[in-house]
């Protein structure tokens, strides 16, 4: 039996972007009043580090950076199999762009000790900038396999698939390792019922839930709070625009019927110029 | 931006004068071929550079380069850098972030600006160069510009003032129906990386002039903890999305990972078709990831685009919204796409689609007709 893995995964909470709730009508977000989901992306990271733990035996950590609010995803962490959750929450965390992000999580990494692997997903549907993970690998001077589709751990060694432009490369790599996970890993439906038990278990005693999910500050990792937040950001969002409605004017074609629409359609259309003759 | 209401007394803010650097492209070849991204990258530097009154500077890495570097000159950089050395054959991060580092530790001053592409190569290294050179990087712009910016928060009484030579990185601000203008003013290189298909290339030049220097490449131990073990190249899967005049593409509505098969069908009707997807399904597992439009930085902008059953959630319109005539099936009227479709049918796409190949099969089918009478009559 190969040695048990510490296995960590970054999560993150995010405004659901299909929900109406909190969509301000100038097109901003007030987060306060969104309603909040787990990033889309992390479920693959999640499955990732389940997988792994499944395969190979070992455990899995849960981290995340946010409003004491994101204690819920971590939750729903735990209802899929993690073994334990950290929240890093603190005010002075406020209007962190990636690299404040990074350096603050790093700070989280380090406190917990030795790892073999950290799961990351690609991006965040709020941000979508895919920077955080390799900025934390960065940090932490981890090796970085990033849309990763596949991977296994032979011989102590990670062995990943990962997309290219116009393909897939095949690496493997010492551990430790930070991987970012693409949408197109697919591995197991990874909702376990033994966590959704221990989950609805835990709900009904908070003091055992401490136990699984442990909030800290930036105090509590070691974390300079210059190097954090606005301060420690090196972007800023100087000015917005509204992007206005692209194309704007549909054409509707609706009420008759399908061959009728279709003919319409056709008729109004450049359609036919691409048919093959 | 409404300067003109500004106030004369602000004018005592300190004016943060940073030296004008150069604006250098990190360029991107795939064992040994250029990729269009680099190109783009080199008409929007040359712009900046324009502006800045400084130089373009391009670095490329790779194994057996041959007339890349020159290449690099005639499409607009003044200096090329060049590494080519067997370790960089294939993208990995750390020999190439290694590189990188070198090369820019090694310049007398930091460039003004470092541009890379959106690409998984681009998305993979430049945040770990920004890292750790503990400078702003803005992801995926759809827009690049330099210009002044006032800092007026106190937060760090330091950073208050005037920075007259900004890189201004504009991005769609996703889920915010936002274009955001980010920047770091604080420290060069300000970086950014840059959607492919958006900037626009210079005309090649055979003979505009620029200068091309090696670099050395100077691995660690520690930089060969990951190895490549195979690259494998999908070159049978039909057409690249870029590429399509047409895509035909599904979303959640379709209900059921089947209705790519009809899709599919619809695409065969159509010369230099490709078949697209959303996000949601690409997560679902129904199609491959190569499918996915919108959101990881692929823009497509197609002469005819076909959505079907598709919401038109931002993430999507931003990578499609160039498209020429984009027809949008959905059964919901109120499905965002229908917002920025320019025809929109309100119908079932199991019914509409295949009405739609059952007309063009015909089409095709008299056109034949009409070759064979020619043939005929000769």
């Amino acid at each position: 039996m190969p040695a048990p893995y510490d296995i960590f995964v970054l999560i993150k909470q995010v405004p659901d972007q299909s929900s109406k709730a909190g969509l301000n009508p100038d097109g901003t977000i007030d987060r306060a009043k969104a309603k909040r989901m787990l990033n889309p992306f992390d479920r693959f990271a999640l499955q990732a580090a389940l997988f792994t733990k499944k395969m190979y035996g070992g455990r899995v950590t849960a981290i995340s950076m946010g409003p004491p609010a994101a204690v819920e995803i971590l939750l729903e962490a735990l209802e899929h199999g993690v073994d334990r959750g950290i929240l890093l929450s603190d005010r002075r965390l406020a209007a962190s762009d990636t690299l404040a992000t990074a350096y603050a999580l790093h700070k989280v990494v380090k406190s917990l000790g030795p790892f073999h692997l950290i799961f990351c997903g690609l991006q965040t549907t709020d941000g979508d900038t895919a920077q955080v993970g390799p900025q934390l690998a960065e940090r932490l001077d981890l090796p970085q396999v990033t849309y990763c589709e596949d991977f296994a751990i032979e011989n102590d060694q990670a062995k990943a698939r990962r997309i290219i432009e116009g393909g897939v490369q095949y690496v493997k790599s010492d551990m430790p390792l930070l991987v970012t996970v693409a949408n197109s890993y697919h591995h197991l439906e990874y909702k376990s019922f033994r966590g959704a038990w221990k989950v609805q278990r835990l709900a009904r005693n908070p003091e055992e839930l401490k136990k699984f999910i442990t909030t800290v500050d930036l105090d509590m990792v070691q974390a300079d709070p210059e190097r954090c937040g606005l301060k420690g950001s090196p972007t800023i969002v100087a000015h917005t625009d509204k992007v206005g409605d692209i194309g704007g004017n549909c054409k509707m074609y609706e009420g008759q019927s399908v061959p009728e629409l279709v003919d319409e359609v056709i008729k109004a259309t450049n359609i036919k110029e691409f048919v093959k003759a | 931006m409404s300067g003109t209401e500004n106030k004369p007394e602000e004018t005592t803010l300190p004016v943060h004068e940073t030296p004008r650097g150069n604006v250098l492209v990190v360029a991107e070849q795939i064992l040994g071929e250029l990729q269009p991204v680099t190109i783009e990258l080199l008409g929007a530097a040359t712009l900046l550079a324009g502006k800045l009154g400084t130089r373009v500077l391009c670095v490329v890495m790779g194994y057996n380069l041959g007339d890349i570097p020159q290449k690099l000159v005639q499409y607009g950089a003044d200096q090329v850098f060049v590494a080519d050395d067997e370790s960089l054959e294939n993208y990995r991060t750390l020999p190439y972030r290694r590189v990188l580092i070198d090369m820019l530790d090694s310049l007398p001053e930091p460039p003004h600006v470092c541009l890379l592409g959106s690409t998984t190569t681009g998305r993979d290294l430049a945040p770990r160069i920004a890292a750790h050179f503990e400078t702003g990087l803005t992801a995926d712009c759809t827009e690049l510009d330099i210009g002044p910016y006032e800092h007026k928060s106190k937060v760090d009484p330091t950073k208050l003032g005037l920075y007259p030579d900004c890189l201004y990185a504009i991005r769609p601000s996703f889920g915010e129906s936002l274009k955001a203008r980010i920047l770091g003013p604080w420290k060069n290189p300000q970086m950014a990386t840059t959607r492919p298909g958006v900037m626009i290339p210079l005309k090649l030049d055979l003979n505009r002039p620029g200068e091309i220097f090696k670099i050395p490449v100077n691995l660690k131990q520690p930089d060969y903890r990951l190895q490549v073990e195979r690259v494998v190249r999908e070159v049978s899967k039909g057409l690249k999305l870029t590429e399509a005049d047409v895509i035909v593409a599904g979303g959640y509505g379709l209900g059921t990972v089947d209705g790519f098969t009809i899709l599919k069908d619809l695409a065969d009707c159509f010369e230099n078709s490709a078949v697209g997807a959303s996000r949601k399904v690409v997560d679902l597992g129904w199609i491959k990831y190569e499918h996915q439009v919108g959101q990881t930085g692929k823009t497509v902008r197609p002469k005819l685009y076909i959505a079907c059953g598709i919401s038109g959630a931002i993430q999507h319109r931003v990578g499609m919204s160039k498209s020429g005539t984009i027809i949008a099936i959905n059964k919901d009227p109120d499905a965002p796409i229908f917002k920025f479709a320019h025809h929109g049918i309100v119908g079932d796409v199991y019914h509409v689609v295949p009405e739609l190949i059952k007309a063009f099969k015909k089409q095709s089918k008299s056109e034949k007709q009409g070759v064979e009478t020619v043939v005929h009559s000769h």
